[in-house]
């Protein structure tokens, strides 16, 4: 539900391991066949005479260090912030308002409905229910609208579709309440304090 | 792992029998203001719901950045040492790429070889989480309102109480594994006391039925021939 940047982890991640893998294959040919020895022998020779010329061509003038460094050192420092920011994008898009636009036309200015509202009515409605060991409610940005992510955890035998029914009712009164419909998910988990709690056992 | 014989037809796909009660009262109906009708909210879960089945990846990630960030951060080092005229950390970067040049030469074969290996196997790691699906072992409910997952371990137990009471038989007898598309009910019934293998699976079934995940499981019944004592 959160606005984990699904197919760019996948293309990235899969990009690191194409390359590690080559690396590793190469690696294992270099000890192992000498042909492949000799190729990369003659191969990497002729790179490293090129950047040798490279940077003998790329003086800064009146120094003798090239300005491929200075490129080298500002191609690592953008690796770095675009992997920091890759970083941060994972997980994000908690959100503060469950309704942001909410235009009756009757009141002057505009409603804004926090997104705790729904958060601690939903838990204190769940709260006292012998059959969960534990309930979230978050507010999460979807596409720029804000939807609800709850998360219950039943203990053992619960059915999971009564319990469904339960929540979405409460959703439904929700609704009533603030007078719009958000998309809601709910999900059912296990997690280790309804793994190692008690069966339910007067149901 | 023996499985005993369960001749039985497989659960039909199609939830045709949806015990879906949407009780009378639709407060979408009545709910002041509400210019948007199902659609766009629909739409949206649709994706909410594709996307909770499958994994982020987002460890994957922050791993992979992990690596790069570290493998940078020790090349700005060197190149910085040696910008400064300093002596270098481990190794300079000029120093670092002659022995990468005569490589075979200046290290074991077998180190080089084993290292070699090892760099492989982390590579192929990432690319086969990259590659493969990365389901998650989830299953998705009906509802009228919101969009319902289910972790496969919540079926299970539901199952496992379902078997339970059926073959009445105490809850450690009873293990279920619930997969994509199947569903293992194994029971060790108590010694002396024969388990109805039909009464089983006609709970567990119904219990499907009622419960109707989406892709709907076949259920198989497993009964141990072995008995356990005391219980």
């Amino acid at each position: 539900m959160n606005g984990t940047p699904h197919v760019l982890n996948r293309i990235l991640i899969g990009i690191l391991g194409l390359k590690l893998l080559a690396i590793g294959i190469l690696f294992v040919l270099l000890a192992t066949v000498p042909a492949v020895a000799s190729w990369w022998r003659s191969w990497s020779t002729g790179v490293w005479e090129h950047a040798k010329f490279l940077s003998e061509q790329t003086r800064i003038p009146g120094r003798e260090e090239s300005w491929l460094w200075v490129a080298a050192l500002v191609v690592l420092i953008v690796l770095i912030v675009l992997m920091v920011a890759w970083v941060s994008q994972q997980g994000k898009g908690r959100a503060n308002l469950i309704v942001s636009d909410y235009d009756d036309r009757r009141t002057p200015g505009d409603v804004r409905i926090g997104g705790n509202l729904a958060e601690q009515a939903l838990r204190a409605a769940l709260a006292d229910r012998p059959d969960l060991a534990g309930v979230t409610v978050a507010t999460y940005e979807v596409r720029g609208r804000p939807g609800l992510r709850i998360r219950v955890q039943p203990r053992q035998g619960v059915s999971p579709h009564t319990l469904a029914a339960d929540v979405s009712r409460l959703v439904e009164a929700l609704d009533v309440v603030v007078g719009r419909r958000t998309p809601v998910l709910i999900h059912i988990g296990a997690g280790a304090r309804a793994r190692f709690s008690k069966a339910e056992r007067v149901r | 792992m023996s499985h005993l014989q369960t001749p039985h037809p497989h659960s039909s796909h199609a939830h045709a029998g949806d015990p879906q009660t949407s009780d009378g009262q639709h407060p979408g109906n009545q709910a002041p203001e509400t210019p948007e009708g199902g659609h766009p909210i629909d739409a949206g879960l649709r994706r909410i719901l594709k996307r909770e089945t499958r994994s982020s990846r987002a460890g994957m990630a922050g791993l992979a950045a992990v690596l790069v960030i570290a493998a940078c951060v020790y090349a700005l080092l060197e190149s910085a040492l040696r910008a400064i005229g300093q002596p270098p950390w481990l190794i300079d970067p000029q120093t670092a790429a002659e022995r990468l040049i005569a490589l075979p030469e200046g290290i074991s074969p077998l180190l080089l070889g084993s290292l070699g290996g090892v760099v492989a196997m982390v590579g192929l790691i990432f690319f086969l989480n990259a590659v493969l699906p990365g389901r998650k072992s989830r299953h998705l409910l009906e509802d009228p309102r919101a969009g319902v997952v289910v972790d496969d371990e919540v079926i299970a137990s539901a199952l496992a109480r379902a078997a339970r009471t059926a073959a009445n038989v105490t809850q450690e007898q009873v293990m279920v594994v619930v997969s994509q598309r199947q569903v293992v009910v194994n029971v060790r019934p108590t010694s002396g006391v024969p388990v109805p293998e039909e009464r089983i699976l006609a709970a567990v079934e119904s219990e499907l039925q009622k419960m109707a995940p989406s892709p709907m499981p076949a259920v198989r019944v497993n009964v141990a021939t072995s008995g356990v004592i005391g219980a």
